[in-house]
């Protein structure tokens, strides 16, 4: 079995809302992102992470730039992710144990 | 000229050295000493520094010597003076007025520094050429004591500056004055940045001559700062770095408060000036003072204390004044032991106190009454003390206590919590200093759990087998274009963090490659970004080969 992109996918996602910091006069999150539907993923230095939603928007199907612009809304205050990593599913099976 | 600069500062060490001497003051020609070899220390490794940070900090230090040296100067001015005046007019000892009630001292302890800064470039996120970046800190002084904060580097990704020092004064007065002075200098070179006031001084230089005019423009440029005078401490160093006052302040007994406040700052500087800062004028800090009458007791001894009902039989007891409270122990070991005592009197600004005409009646002689107002009941404790002597010495300290409260004013109403300062680690290799970000790190342990939760109360449904979409994260490509949904860098990162080159706030970016200085996205990969977008989300032809990283 294995991810094919373009389909639909379910996932066990979190929820992470965040309130933007105001640094002078913008709003910034305060991390970086990486990656995309054009970016090569192969070089991505960590795996985990990965978006599904920003605020509403999809996200599984996005350029870098993309993303990077759904983020950084000038006109919003918070940002809700919906998040989504391996260690999510170790850590439901290790519930679903106990 | 340069001979002549070297006796003089020479003859006026001698003189300062002399003067301790003839005072006999131990003390402070102890602590003078140990500032001129200070600042000796400080001259040579000015002189030795190579780095532009290792000579940040040594001029702070020199800076500080200075300043010590004069006020330890100006004390023993005052005490000679003192001195003099007391040894030429004799008072008879048995007349003249009795000697003035002072305040007992206290501790005053200021700590959360945080100046405020007011950036008003709107070109913030496209930052233009190099970071522009200050040292500064903080000298503080009460009465003859000076003690300095740690140096902080400052630039545009910060929005205060923050101090974490404590400085604590043991000795203070409740008139105390505590002046605040925040010094800034630039950490590159002035040459680049100055114009005109330059120019004056370098005439100055050339027509006396290199060298010693050097050290006259050096010293004269120095005076503005820490108000030292040019000849008797001429700064050796050329061309090294140079702080300017950039605002200052003083604080007294009604800026005390067991909390934060703010308090307005006097801006010493202008904007040609190399240091300045926008600085917003504000200062926050919490100023808490401690009078030893609270944390120290004033008076102890034996007393007999009438008890509650009973108006035969009097207690006797250990009694300790102490704070707004009046102690009354069962035996003297116990105020050391900790045990409760056998009665708590308050003693605060609103009781009365009256030394014994009242109990006459009772033929106990020496006695005094206690009386504190609760509600509409006042409740009045009568307390015999062993002899007359006795009974003017409780007198006398209970008077010394209503009159520290009513100098020391709000802080007698609660002890205010002071901690001690940890002894100040020396400043290691300066990192640059980031922002409030560099401390937020999401943990998303503690969300598992919530999520886990949640997770077994809905579906309750055994996952054994890995489910799809586990294999994201597998990186083993279905079709040929590998693509991938958008991932979050996370925000603890692993232990190597590259600095932003053009000074974003540094969150843990996780660059892992040298950056290239484009303004927004760095690209790991040799062959330029492929920035086209693609809106259908289809990957295109080619394989992508970039890895790109934004911060948000």
């Amino acid at each position: 079995m294995s991810y094919i992109p373009g389909q639909p996918v379910t996932a066990v996602v979190q929820r992470v809302e965040i309130h933007k910091l105001r640094q002078g006069e913008n709003l910034i999150l305060g991390f970086s992102i990486g990656g995309g539907i054009d970016q090569d993923p192969s070089q991505n230095p960590f795996s985990e992470d990965k978006t599904d939603k920003v605020n509403g928007w999809d996200m599984t199907m996005v350029t870098h730039d993309q993303a990077r612009k759904r983020l950084t809304k000038r006109s919003e205050e918070v940002v809700r992710l919906l998040v989504t990593r391996q260690s999510l599913q170790k850590a439901v099976q290790q519930s679903m144990l106990s | 000229m340069q001979d002549r600069l070297h006796i003089l500062e020479d003859l006026n060490m001698l003189y300062i050295r002399q003067m301790a001497l003839s005072l006999e003051d131990t003390e402070l020609q102890r602590k003078l000493d140990h500032e001129i070899r200070m600042r000796e220390g400080a001259c040579k490794l000015l002189a030795a520094c190579s780095q532009r940070e290792q000579a940040l900090e040594a001029t702070k230090s020199l800076l500080v010597c200075n300043s010590r040296i004069l006020s330890y100067m100006g004390e023993l001015q005052r005490r000679k003076e003192a001195q003099v005046l007391g040894k030429t007019s004799r008072r008879p000892s048995d007349s003249g007025p009795p000697a003035e009630r002072s305040p007992c001292r206290g501790r005053v302890c200021i700590s959360d520094l945080r100046i405020p800064l007011m950036w008003k470039d709107t070109e913030y996120f496209k930052n233009k050429g190099d970071l522009h970046r200050w040292a500064v800190f903080l000298l503080l002084q009460l009465g003859e004591h000076i003690q300095d904060t740690e140096m902080i580097l400052v630039d545009r990704t910060l929005t205060d500056i923050s101090f974490q020092s404590n400085v604590l004064f043991a000795e203070a007065g409740p008139d105390f004055e505590l002046r605040l002075e925040l010094y800034g200098a630039c950490v590159e070179e002035e040459g680049a940045l100055t114009g005109g006031p330059k120019r004056l001084a370098t005439k100055l230089s050339s027509s006396l001559g290199r060298s010693s005019g050097r050290r006259v423009r050096a010293s004269l440029d120095s005076a503005g700062g820490s108000g030292s005078s040019p000849i008797l401490l001429p700064t050796p160093a050329v061309g090294g770095p140079r702080y300017h006052l950039l605002a200052h302040t003083t604080l007294t007994l009604a800026a005390v408060q067991d909390g934060f406040r703010t308090h307005d700052l006097t801006l010493a500087s202008h904007e040609e000036n190399p240091a300045w800062l926008p600085l917003y004028g504000s200062v926050c800090c919490r100023l808490a003072a401690q009078p030893l009458c609270l944390t120290q007791p004033t008076a102890s001894g034996t007393l007999r204390v009438q008890q509650a009902g009973e108006m035969q039989n009097w207690a006797q007891v250990h009694g300790v004044l102490k704070g707004t409270n009046l102690f009354c122990y069962r035996q003297p070991e116990d105020a050391d032991t900790g045990e409760e005592p056998l009665l708590t009197i308050a003693v605060n600004k609103e009781t009365r106190v009256r030394a014994g005409e009242l109990d006459q009646a009772l033929g106990r002689p020496f006695t005094l009454s206690i009386s504190n107002q609760y509600g509409d009941d006042e409740v009045t404790h009568t307390l015999q003390t062993e002899s007359r002597e006795a009974l003017q010495s409780w007198m006398e300290a209970l008077w010394q206590l209503f009159f520290d409260m009513s100098q020391w004013k709000q802080c007698c109403d609660e002890i205010m919590k002071i901690e001690t300062p940890a002894p100040r680690k020396p400043p290691q290799a300066l990192a640059k200093q980031g922002s409030l970000y560099h401390e937020m790190a999401i943990e998303p342990l503690d969300d598992i759990a919530a999520v886990t939760d949640i997770l077994t109360q809905r579906e309750g449904a055994r996952l054994e087998t890995p489910p799809p979409w586990l294999a994201m994260f597998t990186n083993q490509p279905a079709l040929p274009n590998p693509c991938s949904p958008a991932s979050v860098a996370p925000a603890p990162a692993p232990a190597w963090t590259h600095p932003l080159p053009w000074g974003r706030p540094r969150t843990f970016s996780l660059d892992a490659v040298p950056p290239d200085h484009s303004p927004r996205a760095r690209s790991v990969a040799p062959l330029p970004p492929q920035r086209s977008p693609r809106t259908r989300g289809l990957c295109s032809k080619g394989q992508p080969r970039t890895w790109l990283q934004s911060p948000v």
